[in-house]
Parts: structure tokens; sequence; C-alpha cells
């Protein structure tokens, strides 16, 4: 756990990084902080390992102070990954990785075996252990900067846009493969991006900061697309928060309509054990849109919905047997009915 | 080996003696100097221009200068090796200020927060990207210093140099010539295994251009 209390940032300078940051990142979760360039997320991660000291107010990580502990100490605990990586050129992949526990007094051959298994834990080739990090790509080199921070079993991880500098669909993948680690590993993550997209996607928890350091709003994902607390929150939420809450929001309480239906002339086909093939008008066959399963969010539903030639989306179980149609009407009530957040 | 009237080979181990180890002297005192000057702006602000200042110095002023500034005889080794190290001093400072200048702040940043402390990360990842930098330098540093050497036969300890001198009062143009690419010869060796400590303290300056392939 990682509590800010009061925490103040002035530079030498006079520029004024953080007002009063008062925020917990707890334990487990992944606390993305979000706002535009120049609002203190990075002086502010960097506050937890003391790259940065506060002007006032205090840190505390599980507990302790870290005003009280030895810098480089206190760093070797805290595993830290930044955009572009910044592995260490002269070294191989496996001797990057090996960095911490070589530094925490293990010996080489110990930490060099680890890492090979970390390697294979971030999804790359224990093969690329004996490359550089210049025979790398840019996705490759950052699974190795998250490889490296994981490596010392630090219970806390910071990550500075360690994903800005790669292209969308190498992102897209970085992202899916850390939601994944963190199911495994639990790690305490203090998150940093400027993208809103990535925040949602990847926070527990997503704090928005404006410039001048001050926190705008501290919510989990949904909340913030549902009732953004103002327009600056709003604003940077973006415009389409209303298409992006359905992924929030379950789909387990939708009133399902019964099939088939009569009227509009649309009959579904299903085969004998009851899985949709395909839509009947008359004589035409028609392929089915997308297939809402039980358990999938919102979006899912109203993605069948808007999809299906019928206007009726298609909801199947586990065993992909049809459970029922889908109204979009249904969905929109919904999501009217969760509007109010949880919390 | 006797030649000219000269015996060669204590000749050549002479003048490489007399040009490594200033050599080697000027990178021991060059690398705090150097670090310092990386880290201080003012530091680098008078030393890189006194070190340029310092190479502009005739090599023939300085080496009849130094019993004068040493209080050596005239004739001691100890002269030509205070004056080359002094010229190697003022080539390597600015070359471990480049070599460090080279490291990503990035990779530094790296460093700093994997929790290296000041020392460690000079001697682990500072020093280590600096090396191609700064074996480019020592080569240089190395190159003019056996050049050098030979102009201390003027002041009578100029190993190989000798043979110039000799060659011009006995007006013998074989004997000049010969110690000119012995000397050629021995710097042109020295520069190639310079190179070859470069490319294997640094190997992975040779590693390049990524393999196209997925993430
Ligand atoms: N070392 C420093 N000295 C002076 N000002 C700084 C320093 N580091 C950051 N700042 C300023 O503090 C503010 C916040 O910076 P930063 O924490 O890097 O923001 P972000 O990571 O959100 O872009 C900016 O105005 C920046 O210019
Ligand atoms: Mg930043």
């Amino acid at each position: 756990m990682i509590e800010f209390s009061d925490v103040r940032k002035a530079y030498p300078d006079g520029t004024v990084a953080l007002q009063s940051l008062s925020l917990t990142a707890r334990e487990g979760e992944i606390t993305v902080l979000v706002g535009p360039s120049g609002c203190g997320k990075t002086t502010t991660l960097r506050m937890v390992n003391r790259m940065v000291d506060p002007s006032s107010g205090t840190i505390r990580l599980d507990g302790v102070d870290v005003s009280t502990q030895d810098p480089p100490t206190l760093r070797r605990g805290i595993g830290y990954v930044i955009q572009n990586a910044g592995l260490f050129p002269h070294r191989t992949v496996l001797d990057n990785v090996a960095t911490v526990p070589v530094l925490l007094g293990r010996s080489r051959a110990e930490a060099r075996s680890a890492a090979g298994e970390l390697l294979e834990r971030v999804g790359l080739d224990p093969r690329v252990g004996s490359r550089y990090p210049a025979q790398l790509s840019g996705g490759q080199q950052q699974r190795v900067g998250v490889a490296r921070a994981l490596a010392g079993d630090a219970p806390v991880l910071l990550m500075d846009e360690p994903f800005s500098a790669v292209d969308p669909v190498v992102r897209a993948d970085l992202q899916d493969e850390l939601l994944r680690l963190q199911s495994e590993l639990g790690r305490t993550i203090l998150f940093v991006t400027h993208d809103i997209d990535e925040a949602i996607r990847l926070g527990d928890m997503v704090a928005v900061l404006r410039v001048g350091g001050t926190l705008a709003q501290f919510a989990p994902p949904a909340d913030l697309l549902a009732a953004p607390v103002d327009d600056f929150v709003a604003g940077f939420v973006g415009r389409d928060r209303g298409y992006r809450r359905l992924q929030f929001v379950g789909a387990g309480s939708l009133a399902l309509s019964s099939f088939p239906t009569t009227g509009d002339g649309w009959l579904l086909v299903v085969d004998d054990d009851g899985r949709p093939t395909g839509w009947r008008q008359g004589d035409d066959h028609v392929a089915l849109g997308t297939v809402h399963e039980e358990g999938e969010s919102l979006r899912s539903a109203l993605d069948a919905a808007l999809s299906s030639p019928s206007g009726r989306g298609v909801a199947v179980d586990e065993d992909g047997k049809v459970i029922g149609g889908i109204e979009p009407e249904a969905v929109i009530t919904l999501l009217h009915a969760s509007a109010e957040p949880a919390r | 080996m006797r030649l000219f009237g000269a015996d060669i080979l204590p000749l050549a181990a002479e003048h490489i003696v007399l040009a490594l180890v200033p050599v080697l002297l000027g990178l021991v005192i060059s690398l705090p100097l150097g670090w310092w000057a990386w880290r201080s702006r003012g530091a680098r602000r008078i030393l890189l221009p006194l070190t340029g200042v310092l190479y502009t110095i005739p090599s023939l002023a300085l080496f009849v200068v130094m019993p004068i500034v040493l209080g050596t005889r005239i004739l001691d080794p100890v002269n030509v090796v205070v004056a080359l190290t002094v010229y190697a001093v003022a080539l390597l400072v600015r070359s471990v200020v480049d070599g460090l200048d080279e490291v990503p702040s990035e990779v530094l940043t790296a460093g700093v927060a994997m929790g290296y402390r000041p020392l460690g990360l000079l001697v682990g990842v500072q020093l280590p990207l600096a090396v191609p930098v700064l074996i480019a330098g020592v080569r240089v540093a190395a190159v003019s210093s056996f050049s050098l050497v030979a102009v201390g036969a003027i002041i009578g300890q100029g190993a190989l140099g000798a043979l110039f001198t000799q060659g011009f009062e006995r007006f013998y143009t074989a004997q000049i010539v010969f110690g000119l690419v012995s000397i050629l010869v021995l710097a042109l060796v020295v520069d190639a295994l310079l190179m070859l400590l470069g490319r294997l303290l640094a190997p992975w300056a040779a590693a390049r251009a990524p393999k196209k392939q997925g993430v």
C-alpha cells in the first residue's frame, strides 16, 4: 500500500509540480495516475522511491515513511519501468533482468537462471536472453523492462508511461500482458499515463490530475465514465464515454426476450444442440451477427443487438446454446439503471 | 639485432615504454578529472579549455621546460614521461567527458531507480558505456605519443628517435627512413591492438540492427 498525505512538491526553480496530494494506492491493485503533460505524474511516482523528495507531506510504503529509508536500499525493493525501457545497452537481456538481484547480493548464476524464467513470464522467447537490447524490437525491449522490474520480487511496481513509445497494436498486447501478469502476481502497481483509454483499461482505481498538480477525481474507471465530477474530468475522459462505460456494466440482470418471434418474419436457426447457426426470413438465409455470451459486459450485449440482421441480438450460455434475445432498448434501460455509481 | 650501429630491439622496447606509460598515467589522471568535468558545469568550463591550451604547447618547449619545473636532470627519462602524460591528459579528459555524455539519460535514470549508488553506477554502467569513445581517445593519444617520443631525441631521450638525430648528423638518409618506418609500424601495431581491446571490452557496440520479428 502506498499512501500520499498532503504531499507538495516545489522544485528549486519555483515550479510547483504538486499542490497537495492525498491518495492511497491499495495493496494488490493497479492505481493509475492520468493527466495532461506537466501535471506532476512523474514527480509523484519518483517521490515513492525517493528519486525526488517532497517539499512537505509524507509518503508511506506499507506504513513506513519512505523519508526514513536509505534511497538505494529503498529502490532495490521497488520495481521501476520507464518509457523506452532504459535497458543497459552493454548488458545482455539476461544480465539486464538480473540487475537488481545481483545488487541485492544474489549470485550471478542464480540471478541469471531466475531471469530466464522471468523472460518466459513476460512472453519472451528465452533465447533472446543472450542478445543485447539493441537487437530487440521496441515492444520486446519494453517486456524486458517489465521483467527487470519484477526480478527483485518487489511487492511494489512504479511504471512511468511504459507503453507510450510503442505502436498501438504492440501497446494493446503489452497492456493485455500486464493485466494477465497482474492477475498472477497481484503486485501493488502505480502506473502513470497521459492516455485516458489506457488508464481506464488498466486501472482498478484512476486518479485524474490537472496541471498545477491537483487531484481532480479519484475513482474506479466505471465511475469516472458514469459520473465525472467536473468539466475538466468530463473533457479529459472524452466524448464517447457513454459507449465506453458499457464495458464496465455487467449484463447479468439484462432482460432477455424469447425466441421465436413472429410478426417481423425473422426466425433464428439453431442446430440439434441448440447453437445458433443463422437467421432466416422467408426463404432467405442470413448470417448471424456477433453473439453475446453470458457473463460478458453490456458492450457485447449491445453489439450483438446492433450487429444482428433482425435487430435483435442472440444471447448464448457458455456452451453456446441460445438462452434468449437482446432488445437494444433493454440494454439502454439497464445502462441508465446503473448510472448511479456504486461508491 | 644491430642496425646502423645501434641495438634496435632495446631501443624499440624503450620507445614502447616511453610512449605507453604516459598514456596509461594520463588515463588514470583523466578519469577522475573527466568525471568531475562531466558532473559539474563549473569544472567543465575550466577544465576543457585548459586541456585545450595544454595540447597546443609545442612538445619541444615542454621537454625543455620539464627539468626546470620538476627539478630533474636534463637527461632523465622522467622528463619525457611527464611531458607526454600532460599531452595524454589534455586529450583524454575530453574523451572521458564525451564518453560519459554518450550514456543516454534514460539509462542513468533506470540505473538510479534500480538502486545503484553513484560509484556503482559509474563503474557498472557509465564507464562501460563510455568505452567506445574512450578507446578512440586512447588510440589517438597512443599514436601521437609514439611520434612525440621521437622528439625527445633532441633532449637525448628519444629511443628510436635517436635514429633520426644520428642519421641527420651523418647525413644518412637510410637510417632516418628506417627510424621513421619503425616508429610508424610500432604505432600502427599498438593502434590495432587497442582497437581489438575496444572490441573485446565493448562487444555490445557491434550489436545493432534489430532483427525483424514480432513483439
Ligand atoms: N527537475 C525539475 N526542475 C524543475 N521543474 C521540474 C523538474 N522536473 C519536473 N519539473 C516541472 O514540474 C512539473 C511536473 O513535471 P512532471 O512530474 O514531469 O509532469 P508529468 O510527468 O505529468 O508530465 C512540470 O511543470 C515540469 O516542468
Ligand atoms: Mg512524465
